[in-house]
């Protein structure tokens, strides 16, 4: 679906109102999508999609995926937790998930970073070197 | 003190363990050899990114939550979804020696059958041209081999000069016809055992053109023994557009590397109509606002950047100097068309071909009228500079006297003579293609037709009459010819002598 300019302004603008001290409100969110359908204005479906994908990058952004082969302890949970919000302040929702094609070790991603420590990773670096 | 080594290990062991941090994004679209990347927030404009599969992109617009980049190689094995990663490294291709008597792609990859390219050094595709400080003014001469464009619009090491003209009347060929020249030069000079010759290294950048043609060229270069001191780089028409784009920059940097080392190289872009045509569709395909004829704003720019990096650096900083002949094709001879008056601009002139010319038999069909050059004259050698000092001129009055003598038969005798004479000059001027010319022997032709020796014999013999003067003196008088050549000027001895040598030559001539 192709977006004009002037509802991606829109779609920004609103965006924007919804970010408080620096963190996205999701009850703004939810009211500005609310008000949104009841008031249509025009091109409001672009707009909508525009302001979706703003919201989806940001929460993106704001979630650190940790995968290990096998599950965590909480201990090492706690201290991974303790050394992303060092990393990346707060406001990161942190989620563990299992992934046995790992092998071994931690995969951490947030937003676009990503910090690869897997064996897998390893095994596929040293395939590529030859 | 064992406790602080212990640390010390422990801190290094901790360090190698250490993760690195890698950028990454999703390709949320990819089609035509572009691809939108979701993510890659660190990405760097220009940086080549890694999309798996051994392929690579590179990031040319980075917007607000996405990158778009344009893929090296072939695109159709990237999905929708896959991960791409940056490499924190700009686009670079291997420069150098190894590269001579080779044919490459875009990348530097090779695309004969002689193995991987030895080089140890890589230069990055865009560069900044040489700065004011490092310049210097042309001053040393490229010799073409061809009389018309050495006698009348010379060419200097580090000069820009641009061959324009309409399709097929001959713009590749004087591009070959100079390659070939130099490494006649070069193995000369390598055989005398000349240790002052700077050899002219030269890079042929074909875009957007048919393969055959450049395995054709690639088989004159070999018959004539110049692919030794050559470089090929071919992004043929059914190549991506990108590696159309890249194609240039590339001949540019492996060019660079020779002016950096105190070395003078030469560079042929054929042609960059068809690279801002590649330039244009990469551009429309990222969704870059057109502008005229739909090419993108920054068309010149890409022109004039590609160009300042030919140039003539001074003593100080190694004294090498990249000369380019870009090449343009114009469309019904329209030179005021957008792209040719950019890069007119931009050269140090221009060699015009008219189809007209060619046609009329005369080859090369250089148009002496509106072909310049604005720097070369100083680069030119002095014995040129002394006989072909009023030629240009004679020829430009002669084509402006014999459309005026169409239309009456009554003409003074001074007028009668100009005209004989430049039919002459005409004669003089033309040349097979790959037959370049000597300097010493352009010397001697021009002298003898500048002091009217030539205006006794007839117009249709006066080719005949050149070959056979060039025979003579290259066969009985090469002691001349090679004197003519060191003192590079003609003296009043040189000159009593060669009067000596043509006359001789004249009396037994049939």
């Amino acid at each position: 679906m192709k977006i004009a300019k002037q509802a991606r302004r829109d779609a920004k603008g609103l965006f924007r109102d919804c970010i408080r001290d620096g963190l996205l409100d999701e009850n703004r969110v939810r009211e500005v999508v609310r008000r949104v359908l009841e008031a249509k204005p025009r091109g409001y479906i672009a707009i909508l999609s525009h302001f979706h994908r703003l919201v989806k990058l940001d929460v993106e952004r704001r979630t650190a995926r940790v995968e290990s082969a096998t599950p965590l302890e909480s201990r090492l949970q706690t201290k991974v937790q303790a050394d992303l919000t060092k990393l990346y302040g707060r406001g990161l929702e942190i989620s563990f998930k299992e992934n046995a094609a790992l092998l071994g070790g931690l995969r951490i991603k947030v937003g676009s970073d990503v910090y690869d420590g897997s064996i897998q990773a390893k095994l596929a670096a040293l395939r590529e070197s030859f | 003190m064992s406790t602080i080594l212990q640390e010390i290990e422990a801190e290094i062991a901790g360090a190698k363990m250490a993760t690195a941090k890698q950028n990454v994004g999703t390709v949320r679209e990819i089609g035509d050899g572009v691809a939108r990347v979701e993510g890659l927030t660190d990405a760097m404009l220009n940086e080549m990114l890694d999309f798996g599969h051994g392929i690579t992109g590179l990031a040319l617009n980075l917007e607000e939550t996405e990158v778009g980049a344009i893929i090296l190689g072939d695109y159709t094995e990237i999905e929708e979804g896959d991960e791409v990663r940056t490499t924190g490294k700009l686009l670079q291709v291997p420069v150098g020696k190894g590269l001579l008597g080779r044919v490459v792609d875009a990348l530097g990859e090779p695309l004969d059958d002689k193995g991987p390219v030895k080089s140890e050094l890589a230069y990055p595709v865009e560069k900044i041209a040489p700065g004011i400080i490092r310049r210097k003014q042309v001053s040393q001469p490229v010799q073409t081999g061809i009389m018309a464009i050495d006698a009348m619009i010379p060419i200097g090491r580090g000069q820009r000069e641009l061959i324009i003209g309409d399709r097929s009347t001959g713009k590749t060929t004087l591009g070959i016809d100079t390659i070939i020249n130099q490494a006649r030069l070069n193995h000369a000079a390598e055989a005398a055992g000349n240790k002052d010759y700077r050899p002219l290294y030269c890079i042929y950048v074909a875009v957007g053109q048919k393969r055959s043609n450049v395995a054709r060229i690639i088989n004159v270069f070999e018959e004539h023994g110049a692919m030794a001191y050559t470089t090929i780089i071919s992004a043929s028409a059914s190549d991506s557009a990108t590696n159309q784009y890249l194609a240039p920059f590339a001949g540019a940097a492996m060019g660079e590397w020779f002016m950096d080392n105190g070395m003078d190289a030469l560079i042929i872009y054929d042609d960059l109509s068809k690279h801002a045509v590649a330039y244009r569709q990469v551009s429309l395909v990222l969704k870059r606002p057109s502008g005229r004829e739909a090419y993108p704003g920054d068309v010149f720019y890409l022109h004039s950047r590609l160009l300042e990096r030919s140039a003539r650096v001074s003593e100080k900083y190694g004294n090498g100097s990249l000369t380019a002949l870009p090449i343009i094709e114009t469309q019904a001879g329209d030179v005021a068309a957008y792209i040719p008056t950019n890069v007119i601009s931009i050269t140090d002139g221009q060699i015009f071909l008219e189809t007209d010319l060619f046609y009329q038999g005369i080859r090369p069909a250089i148009s002496v009228g509106i072909s310049v050059s604005r720097v070369g004259s100083t680069a030119q050698v002095k014995a040129m500079k002394q006989v072909a000092g009023r030629i240009k001129l004679d020829l430009a009055q002669f084509r402006e006297l014999a459309a005026f003598a169409q239309f009456g038969s009554d003409l003074d005798a001074k007028t009668q003579a100009q005209i004989e004479r430049g039919k002459r000059i005409v004669e003089v001027f033309k040349q097979p293609q790959y037959n370049p010319v000597p300097l010493e022997v352009q010397v001697a032709v021009l002298w003898t037709v500048q002091n009217g020796f030539i205006d006794d014999v007839p117009v249709d013999r006066v080719k005949d009459f050149q070959t056979k003067l060039t025979d003579f003196l290259t066969s009985r008088k090469n002691e001349l010819m090679a004197r003519i050549l060191k003192e590079g000027a003609l003296s009043d001895t040189l000159t009593a002598d060669l009067k000596a040598a043509v006359t001789e030559f004249k009396e037994t001539y049939k």
